[in-house]
């Protein structure tokens, strides 16, 4: 890894904006994990399956039935700024 | 308990009240209590013993939840700044069959911060100390609700287990900690760190209590894709055969906890148990493993914190600044570390390297336990590599704190039941306990044996800090 | 150097089912905001998603309506990017394993049949409504307004590979997929209603070349005639630059349907990387051979099915194209008239021409219930076999729209009916002839006009109740022998 972990492309892909003192020490912690990790290269993992559920179980599907859903004021109780039943943000187009 | 009227539920819920108010100013394990509607709920328990309407053994027993387990119309705020001010619409799955089964919550107790961490040092709200000794860490993520248990502020709580969150913090706690087959208990509810990790249980003071409260909240849930319609295996627990794991016998696990297991090993073989040891190769890999998998999950599981429909905000000029420093701001320093080292594992040139291969690594390491299994029944070590630490201990160096979940991640990467129980003391008395792990869906014989190996090892201390103030 | 055009369809299909793709708060169509809607579909801290088996049970369906293969075993995956109205940042999707790959979908250009070759159909879930607050320009809003109403509304991804060369191709393939959602009913298939939303792949190149131009995204056309003109303004656009010898950016370009422009996006998106992973909430979906059967026994006319069946009773591959992607009930009517009438290309005429113009006109839009296919099979009859003119079958159209008449009844007692009766046309051909010798005279062949000025002074002699067929039979017999 190591040389191409660039910590502004990673902070902005995952949508956090990090102060210089934060990167540098975020960048050594992550260096030493990514150093660690590097033992998985020496395991053989030829034709190995991947199951997501760690019991191989099978999807169930849901019947398609409607049921009620949150009261609107449930729905909007947490919500930072609201106009008209709208959760409002600043705007989302440059 | 209540059913011969030895106590009323509101005189129980009274007293674990009253012990909180004097250990939470030292402990601070409960982030809010909840004592209005305990109080009234406890009342309403009263009636139900009176006219013989009682709910079940849990009817108006007082449990304390974690803060990452949603309870409709309380704050969940995972110990992070992020959801301070987040108030839960709805009840999560294991809340609505434990209101059914009449229990009463105590509160919401601290943890690390999205359940991120294996000391509770990295709460927004401040750290949980060790109802033991104050000077060290309760162990973590769910040392909050381990505290509380071992304090006697909360008779059992709930906790989550991802990498061993709610074992680990049991056996520095000194009580029992259970974490079941994943798929066994739903998740809809609990905000997720790792989803194909994380699982739901009790931390409890007796082996007993746990089984009460697994068999309320396990079966499948239609609102979890990953739950499972469990088919319980039942062991003869008479003569079982134990492996007992060399990977965890070895250099990076202290003696004194070693020692726990060869105490348990003597008083198993002389109830004609059979012990054998077994090997593991790979379960040294399950930390890399877990380092990756657990941060990939996360990094999207955690990417609707973004202050537009809930949880705080931060001004700015366009949504895209509003997010970036919202969530600058929320997140502490581990889960953005861990965030960032799941989006660089899931970033394109890299995917295959990191996350696609800790996948295969995972894989494999399932399919060794399930050869293991086919000779013996459980897999017997200690719960955790040294008793509790100091705080500030292992904040300087990540991998540092990251060891200490050495021996409970690969029943997390493996979905296996998994038990802490308390069975000695260290030279600065601190418990110590062993793990015991068991097959998928194997949880009531893990719980079976758990409760033999409780018999024979008499773990009859219980938390200083308790006595020290019961003197005072 | 001559330039070819390359394009991929990338379509959207809003599902047609009761209840979301991964919870159950019912699909609805409202103005009211954020009031069906629950902690999975906005994205709340610890709510769980449920695929929804109709939604897949009917992305099962188009992939066999588009020939494609299932695959088996198939996974969700987490598609990764921030966007105010993707509640969750990321978007549940399918990455690896489509449901449908390798598939085919055949669409009718003028006269002729093409085949649209399909890379992948795919399950994705909808993301909520933004509406953006301001001075009423895009480019100067103050805030963005949500509605969570929208998100997790099934969609399924229809993706092309870039086989498509001309706009009127791609028009004529979103025209056929649209017929298809529609026909198997997946989805209410409404354009207007963003039912189907699509974007298009745009690349020129040397048209001798092997290898494919610099792709670019046009996204935002709202209609198919966007659709074609956006196209061609793109293919323009590239080939101005190619032909100067500048090299095309690769990039996400918007239809400016004001400006009839396409404009570079300046966004994030562009660049991104979705950092796809399979979804742990998710567990592995197995379709197996039982599900397809069942999904299959729900197809039952396929486009390509009435096409052919339209084409065996005698109609152009058009006019087939036309009925097929028409409205039911004219293709049904068009089937049972045509079992009763001689002549399909005027049955097709008469209805879709006369029948559809009179009830535009008279505004409506269903037939009052005595009309049925047999009184217009044999209204057609009257005309076709020059009973009646023309215009008095639709006189007697008009007529029977508006009340329960038998057209041949209606006709003779309206003295409608045309003399076919060779004895009387005569006598009239031989008095008209008398009459006209001076033009007789200047006659040169039988295609002379002249002869239909005859054929009229006949009609008029006898006020308009012969056949003229058969009166200019007659006299070109009379005539040149
Ligand atoms: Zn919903």
């Amino acid at each position: 890894m190591s040389e191409n972990f660039n910590i502004d492309d990673v902070s902005n892909l995952a949508s956090i904006e990090l102060s210089e003192d934060e990167k540098a020490k975020l960048q050594k912690d992550l260096q030493i994990i990514l150093e660690h990790v590097e033992a998985l290269k020496n395991v053989d993992i030829k034709d190995e399956k991947i199951d997501i559920h760690p019991l191989s179980k099978v999807l169930e599907l849901r019947k398609d039935e409607s049921k009620e859903s949150l009261k609107h004021e449930d729905a909007m109780m947490n919500s930072p700024e609201t106009k008209d039943g709208h959760f409002v943000v600043p705007p989302s187009i440059e | 308990m209540f059913q011969n009227k030895e106590m009323k539920p509101s005189e129980l819920f009274e007293q674990v009240y009253e012990t909180a108010s004097y250990t939470e100013s030292v402990l601070h394990a409960h982030l809010e209590l909840f004592y209005d509607e305990g109080l009234k709920l406890s009342k309403e328990s009263d009636r139900r013993y009176i006219k013989s309407e009682s709910l079940g053994l849990l009817d108006g027993i007082p449990i304390a939840i974690k803060d990452n387990i949603n309870i409709y119309g309380y704050k969940t705020t995972c110990s992070s700044k992020m959801l301070s001010n987040y108030v839960s619409p709805y009840d999560a799955t294991v809340i609505s069959s434990l209101k059914k089964a009449g229990i009463i919550f105590t509160g919401k107790t601290n943890l690390d911060e999205f359940a991120m961490g294996s000391s509770t040092e990295n709460s927004a709200y401040g750290p949980t100390k060790n109802p033991w000794n104050p000077d060290y860490v309760p162990g973590g993520s769910s040392g909050g609700s381990a505290a509380v248990v071992s304090a006697g502020s909360a008779v059992a709580s709930l906790g989550s287990d991802t990498g061993g969150s709610i074992r680990q913090p049991a056996s520095f706690c000194g009580v029992v900690g259970f974490k079941p087959t994943y798929g066994t208990v739903s998740r809809y509810g609990l905000i997720a760190f790792a989803s194909s990790l994380d699982q739901i249980g009790p931390i409890t003071n007796t082996v007993d209590d746990t089984r009460i409260i697994f068999n309320e909240i396990q079966g499948y849930d239609s609102k979890d894709a990953t739950s499972i319609t469990p088919e319980y295996l039942k062991l003869d627990n008479k003569k079982v055969k134990v492996g007992i794991l060399k990977e965890f016998m070895q250099e990076g696990v202290s003696e004194e906890s070693q020692n726990e297991v060869n105490k348990v090993v003597s008083l198993l073989q002389e109830k004609g148990h059979e012990v054998t040891e077994i090997s593991l190769p790979l379960t040294e890999m399950a930390l890399s493993v877990y380092y990756l998998i657990a941060p990939a999950e996360c990094s999207a599981n955690l990417s609707r914190f973004d202050g537009v429909r809930f949880g705080i905000r931060e001004a700015a000029s366009t949504s895209y600044e509003m997010m970036n420093k919202t969530r600058s701001v929320g997140f502490g320093e581990e889960v953005k570390k861990r965030i960032l080292l799941g989006t660089y594992a899931l970033s394109a040139g890299y995917f295959d390297e990191y996350y696609g291969r800790a996948l295969k690594v995972r894989s494999k390491i399932i399919s060794d336990f399930k050869d293991a299994f086919e000779k013996v029944d459980f897999i017997l070590s200690p719960t955790t590599p040294t008793p509790a630490f100091a705080f500030g201990e292992k904040t300087k160096n990540p991998l540092e704190m990251y060891l200490s979940d050495l021996c409970t991640i690969p029943a997390n990467l493996a979905g296996l039941p998994a038990i802490s129980i308390p069975t000695g003391l260290s030279k600065n008395a601190l418990p110590l306990s062993v793990q015991i792990m068991g097959k998928p869906c194997s949880d009531y014989s893990v719980i079976d044996f758990a409760e033999s190996i409780e018999e024979m090892v008499e773990f009859n201390y219980s938390a200083n800090l308790l006595e020290e103030n019961n003197e005072s | 150097m001559n330039l070819k055009a390359t394009i991929g369809m990338e379509t959207h299909v809003e599902l047609d089912t009761e209840s979301k793709m991964f919870c159950s708060c019912e699909v609805i169509e409202s103005e009211e905001p954020n009031i069906s809607v629950c902690p999975t579909c906005l994205g709340l801290p610890g709510a769980l998603p449920v695929p929804n088996k109709t939604a897949i049970e009917y992305i099962v369906m188009l992939s066999l309506g588009t020939n494609c293969n299932i695959t088996n075993e198939g996974m969700f995956h987490r598609k990764n990017y921030f966007y105010p109205d993707l509640p969750k940042n990321y978007q549940i999707s399918q990455f690896d394993f489509p449901v449908g790959i390798n598939g085919s979908l055949e669409i009718v250009l003028d006269e002729e049949l093409h085949s649209v070759e399909i890379e992948r159909v795919h399950m994705e879930e909808d993301t909520g409504k933004s509406v953006h607050e301001g001075s009423g320009r895009i480019d100067s809003a103050i805030s963005t307004l949500l509605d969570f109403n929208r998100s997790g509304i099934p969609l399924v991804e229809v993706v092309t590979k870039p086989v498509i060369s001309t706009s009127k191709m791609a028009v004529a393939y979103i025209e056929e997929l649209r017929q298809l959602v529609i026909e198997l009913g997946i989805s209410k298939g409404k354009l207007e209603k963003g039912n189907l939303r699509f974007d298009a792949n745009i690349s020129v190149a040397d048209e001798n070349s092997n290898e494919l131009g610099t792709k670019v995204e046009i996204k935002n056309m709202n209609s198919l005639k966007s659709l074609e003109k956006a196209i061609d303004y793109e293919i323009m656009r590239q080939s101005k630059q190619v032909e100067k010898g500048e090299s095309v950016i690769q990039e996400t370009r918007h239809w400016d349907e004001n400006k009839q422009v396409t404009i570079s996006m300046r966004t994030k998106e562009g660049s991104a990387d979705y950092r796809y992973f399979s979804d742990p909430d998710l567990p592995n979906m197995i379709i197996d051979q039982e599900f397809i059967k069942n999904s299959k026994k729900k197809i039952q006319n396929l486009p390509t099915d009435k096409r052919k069946t339209l084409k065996e009773s005698g109609l152009s591959l058009s006019d087939s194209n036309y009925l097929d992607k028409g409205e039911k009930w004219l293709y049904d009517l068009y089937l049972s008239t045509v079992e009763n009438t001689k002549d399909s290309k005027s049955t097709f005429n008469f209805l879709t021409g006369e029948l559809q113009g009179q009830m535009r006109k008279a505004e409506i839009d269903k037939l009052p219930e005595w009309v049925d296919s047999e009184k217009l099979a044999n209204l057609i009859n009257l005309f076709e076999t020059n009973e009646v003119s023309f215009t008095s079958a639709k006189d007697i159209l008009a007529k029977l729209l508006g009340e329960d008449i038998d057209p041949k009844s209606y006709a003779s007692e309206k003295n409608l009916i045309q003399s076919s009766d060779d004895e009387e046309i005569r006598a009239l051909v031989t008095s008209v002839v008398k009459d006209n010798q001076d033009i007789v005279e200047r006659l040169e062949d039988p295609d002379d006009k002249l002869v239909g000025f005859l054929v009229g002074q006949v009609m008029k002699s006898s006020e308009i109740k012969v056949n003229p067929g058969t009166v200019k039979e007659v006299l070109l017999k009379e005539l040149f022998g």
